[in-house]
């Protein structure tokens, strides 16, 4: 029985408690801010390659102010870095990644009518729509957006008088930051107990797909963490505003003493990195989730190791709390404290190598189909098992001392993020777009679409672990102040030209995406033959659901290619046969 | 201009929008469906795979012969070699498991790729020895790396200063100094609030161990000398980057940071080795502003002599600020 | 959704609601740990409007106990949400009377006569007061309801929702004032 009521523009399109139009909600606006934040990276990129040349391009879009002659201004420059990284980092791979995927897919995995309280599903959305709002509002203030690094360490982030961009644009930033976290928040309340009570019957929590596992495990980590960055942001508010000296202290600055004593700066680190390292779990779990289901369903095999997966994902995200201060090894930390959380960090290195493997041990003997969703779930692999290891040298805190804040750095977390975690977000769209939309997105752009990324992608990152073994720092506006780095120009030049390339094919992805709403060929109800719940709606879409009764579950996700059964699938929700056991 | 720009794109969308439609009319003539994925579709996309993962491994070796001449020189203090050892120990262990890894994952795609009808997977769920085996190996690789990396960390943060001459180096927007605590070795000590004109690092001239002090443009280092660099900041955090000898430390306004380290090689050695342009330097490498990208101070490293020589030349604190008046 | 499911449901999202929270203040709490540790953290004596502010608060979560039984045995329960409702708004007050205790005493939010310790006695208060704010908000919808006769003995999840949430201010609040108690010694 479907829930039918008398549904307006309004009701069904903009403030709608339905999970699939909110999943959409979030996910157009994740990509709407996805390329604002990648054209950031084209602009500083320009700069960065071509240092002190002029670009009509960066005069077109940052006018005369801040690119005066078409050359970018080195406050600018910041401010694209600051808002690429917040964007990116927050509005799209967390927002437009689990905002998605966990409104999307949860209800229907599970086997439920929709989430446990569509209300608060609503408000999540519309926070995040209003911290949207706020993030564009603070690009066109006067004196620039903020600019101190998505990290916006004090007292950088606390002194207008520091850097233009710490004045009102970091306060709306500030603000739209808390919008973002309440948003994620509420969220969050949602996936939790909507996984924990609405599955439907037979559906136990050793039958989820990874998928539910994965984002059931990064709404425990967003409750228990983004509430401290909400405290960091605090104590800022009052130092910025109202001149407490939580992380202010000893300060001269502009010819001035400042009257504050007795703060901290370290002490913002703590609590940021608090919630700043589960945080990039809470971006890439989401994606180890999604690729495990597609790697599945196109390998046409279960995934290697099911239970091995869910304590590997409770690992990693039980390690992500205790591993914060290797963000901070350069800080003057106790050194044994220094000690701790490289032990703690490299540890996190045993989960993720057990997830790799079991990833190709599905790939082995498998019957490999190669969907554009497919590749992206490939490219995944590569990119997660290149980033990982790299981490293995960052989270050494001897080796730290002379990587830190490089672009040996830089490459790392865009290879784990930039890479692994969007390539998991796109291999999501591309999968699951015949569910959301009831067409499928064209083949061949997708293939088109993968393979310049890819290789872009790669072309843009890879060089960059050179230039900090080189000793680059990052968030330079330019390196040639310092005679050192002369011979990086090359290197630097083919990064800025992979980034364009890249740049422009995701163009591609965008224009496949909206023609493929609308004139994409129709979907069937199970194109890819997959065993989960959600492939048992009709391709209309309709509240609630299903038209009937939702379906029981009698089985694990995973039967692909099992032995005795007539096609190469079974449904979750296909009883078991007289004398098959469950696997 | 813009309007042509605006133009060109729209007629390049549009020109998409009717490729794709023709494609698609062509596969409803074929009676196909466009966007199926057939097993021509596995067997050339595997293959596309294949060649684009030989090419990225041959890519990666590629830049690694570039551009491994444009990496930082062989580290130029003690604690800095060890340093390279343990880096290039873990380099060669994510390298080799790079390589092999994507061999795999590469091999993998291809072999096993649904080329014809009778391609069929294996079930296999689970292996627990496997899974064993394959927790156990990493954990104990990680253990040797995880005691290996710990002792030189420790070697680092508990290297015996006793002997060791004190420097302090203060950052600010946008340039360095240092302090040398002159004939009585001691430091003089400081009060934020007293910055002001020619006292840009707030010394507390009442002390008298701040007289003999001496503020410098340039940090100059006895090469095979311990020096125990102290760091502070006057405004924001900056962090002193000294990448030639493997020095890294935050500055932070309110406290007191520091790091000890032995330099090895003297400037003009390093010219014979890298070429008559070569300098040490200190950057700056913590986002502090405008001018981030050029926070930066010449680092000399010499025989005790030339060192001895120059630091006569500079002019105490007590000359500079309590004669001059 | 059925009845039970709902309840439940709404229950288990106040309850992790309120466990994010409490990260929150974790957050506040681990600062004052870390800073109260090093130099410069003023002894301060905690102020009497305080003890008053404990004191109401609890008798407050204990009318609201009352309150469910009441409504359990089909009794109206609007004398007690209401005893609670304004109980709470003299938690308010007493805060509120507390902090003038506090700067007539010289301790300060910000400025010369401001110190680390008395920061974050205000912050930490301050936060907690806003979240009693959505309390008092709840306890306010929750008495019009009890008025109009809303509740019955087989329903009463506004009830039990707004007790929970105002239990954990409670809770909350003790556990903040013994830390402060003894962080300010």
């Amino acid at each position: 029985m479907s829930d039918h009521h008398n549904e307006t523009f309004i009701s069904k399109y903009i403030f709608s408690i339905d999970h699939k139009m909110i999943a959409k909600q979030f996910l157009i606006t994740g990509m709407f801010m996805g390329i604002v934040g990648m054209l950031m990276s084209i602009l500083f990129r320009l700069q960065l390659s071509n240092p002190g040349e002029s670009f009509a391009v960066l005069e077109w879009f940052l006018g005369d102010k801040w690119a005066p002659g078409g050359i970018l201004d080195p406050n600018m420059y910041l401010s694209l870095v600051t808002m690429h990284g917040t964007i990116l980092v927050f509005w799209v791979l967390t927002a437009g990644l689990t905002g998605t995927f966990a409104n999307f897919l949860i209800p229907l995995q599970i086997g439920a009518r929709d989430m446990a309280s569509g209300f608060i599903n609503m408000l999540s959305y519309w926070f995040f729509f209003a911290a949207t709002v706020v993030l564009l509002i603070s690009l066109f203030v006067e004196t620039g957006p903020a600019s101190a690094g998505w990290t916006i360490y004090p007292p950088l982030s606390a002194l207008p008088q520091a850097i233009p961009g710490s004045g009102l644009g970091q306060d709306l930033w500030l603000i739209a930051m808390t919008l973002f976290v309440v948003s994620s928040l509420l969220g969050g309340l949602n996936y939790i107990v909507t996984i924990l009570n609405l599955r439907t019957k037979g559906m136990s929590m050793s039958r989820l797909p990874l998928t539910m596992w994965a984002l059931l495990i990064v709404a425990i980590l967003g409750v228990l963490s983004f509430p401290v960055l909400l405290s960091a942001a605090l104590l800022l508010i009052f130092d910025r505003s109202f001149g407490t000296s939580f992380y202010l202290s000893d300060i001269v600055i502009g010819g001035e003493a400042l009257h504050h004593t007795g703060g901290s700066p370290i002490l913002f680190e703590h609590l940021f990195w608090f919630l700043g390292h589960p945080e990039v779990y809470i971006i890439l779990l989401p994606a180890l989730g999604i690729v495990s289901e597609i790697i599945s369903v196109n390998s046409r095999k279960p995934i290697f190791g099911y239970k091995a997966m869910v304590v590997s994902l409770m690992a990693i995200a039980f390690l992500s709390f205790i591993v914060w201060g290797h963000h901070m090894f350069i800080t003057g930390m106790d050194p044994f404290l220094g000690s701790v959380f490289t032990f703690t960090t490299l540890l996190i290195a045993i989960p993720s190598a057990v997830k790799v493997f079991n990833y190709l041990a599905t790939l082995w003997k498998a019957s490999i189909r190669f969907t554009p969703a497919m590749l992206f779930a490939i490219g995944f692999v590569s990119t997660f098992i290149t980033g990982g290891l790299t981490g293995l040298i960052l989270g050494d805190s001897a080796l730290d001392i002379n990587v830190h804040d490089t672009y040996f750095v830089v490459g790392h977390f865009h290879i784990v993020m930039g890479l692994s975690a969007i390539y998991g977000m796109f291999a999501g769209v591309y999968h699951w777009f015949p569910k959301m939309y009831g067409r499928m997105m064209n083949k061949k752009l997708g293939y088109i679409h993968f393979w310049v990324t890819f290789i872009s992608a790669y072309g843009v990152f890879f060089p960059m672990h050179f230039l900090g073994l080189a000793g680059l720092p990052r968030r330079y506006y330019t390196n040639s102040a310092f005679p050192m780095f002369d011979g990086l120009s090359d290197i630097n030049e083919i990064i800025t030209f992979f980034a364009i390339l890249g740049g422009l094919v995701q163009l591609l992805f965008v224009f496949n995406f909206f023609y493929s709403i609308f004139k994409g060929t129709k979907a069937t109800e199970n194109p890819w033959g997959s065993n989960t719940l959600e492939w048992t709606t009709p391709i209309e879409r309709i509240h609630g659901n299903w038209p009937g009764e939702i379906p029981s579950v009698h089985r694990w996700a995973y039967d692909y290619s099992k032995p005795g059964a007539e096609k190469d699938f079974i449904p979750q929700t296909e009883p078991l046969k007289e004398g098959e056991t469950e696997h | 201009m813009n309007i042509l720009i605006i133009l060109v794109a729209f007629l390049v969308v549009a020109t998409l929008v009717q490729l794709l439609r023709v494609g698609e009319l062509l596969s409803e003539v074929k009676n196909q469906d466009v966007n199926k994925v057939t097993e021509k579709d596995n067997k050339n996309q595997s293959m596309i795979m294949t060649i684009v993962g030989i090419l990225f491994l041959a890519s990666c070796v590629w830049q690694y012969f570039s551009w491994v001449h444009l990496m930082l020189p062989g580290a130029t203090s003690e604690h800095g070699v060890t340093i390279d050892n343990l880096m290039a120990f873990t380099m060669i262990l994510i390298i080799v498991v790079f390589i092999l890894l994507h061999i795999v994952l590469f091999y993998f795609i291809y072999k096993y790729r649904k080329a014809a009808d009778n391609d069929v997977a294996y079930y296999y769920p689970h292996n627990n020895k496997l899974e064993l085996i394959w927790t156990i190996a990493p954990t104990i690789v990680l253990t040797v790396v995880i005691l290996y990396g710990l002792s030189v960390w420790d070697q680092i943060t508990n290297a015996d200063t006793s002997k060791s001459e004190v420097i302090e180096v203060y950052g600010k927007q946008f340039d360095w100094k240092a302090r040398y605590p002159g004939e009585d070795k001691t430091l003089g000590s400081y009060n934020y609030k007293l910055v002001q004109g020619l006292n840009a690092l707030g010394v507390d001239m009442d002390d008298e161990t701040s007289l003999d002090d001496k503020v410098t443009r340039e940090l100059h280092l006895v090469v095979d000398k311990p020096v125990l660099l102290k760091f502070r900041s006057q405004d924001i955090i900056h962090s002193a980057f000294l990448p030639h000898f493997r020095v890294q430390m935050n500055c932070v306004p309110g406290m007191s940071t520091q790091f000890a380290f032995t330099p090895t090689k003297t400037t003009s050695e390093m010219k014979d080795q890298e070429g008559e342009d070569f300098e040490y330097v200190l950057l700056c490498n913590k986002i502090c502003g405008v001018a981030h990208y050029n926070m930066q101070m010449k680092v000399v490293v010499e025989t005790q002599e030339k060192y001895d020589a120059w630091l006569a030349e500079q002019n105490t604190l007590s000359e500079k600020l309590l004669t001059q008046k | 959704m059925d009845i039970n499911l709902k309840n439940n449901t709404s229950k288990q999202l106040l309850w992790i609601g309120m466990a994010g929270i409490s990260m929150f203040f974790a957050g506040l709490t681990s600062a004052v740990i870390v800073r109260s540790a090093e130099h410069g953290w003023d002894k301060i004596v905690m102020p009497e409007w305080f003890w008053y502010s404990t004191a109401a608060i609890i008798m407050s979560s204990i009318f609201l106990i009352i309150a469910k039984m009441q409504v359990r045995k089909g009794i109206s329960p609007t004398p007690y949400i209401v005893s609670s409702l304004i109980l709470g708004l003299l938690f308010s007050y007493f805060q509120i009377m507390g902090w003038n205790q506090l700067t007539s005493e010289g301790r300060y939010f910000v400025g010369p006569g401001s110190n680390p310790a008395s920061s974050f006695l205000y912050v930490i208060t301050f936060a907690h007061l806003m979240h009693v704010l959505g309390g008092i908000i709840s306890l306010l919808v929750t008495t019009i309801k009890s008025v109009q006769v809303k509740y019955t003995k087989e329903n009463y999840l506004g009830i039990e929702l707004t007790s929970i949430y105002w239990h954990f201010l409670d809770v909350l609040w003790v556990y903040l004032f013994i830390f402060l108690l003894v962080s300010l010694k």
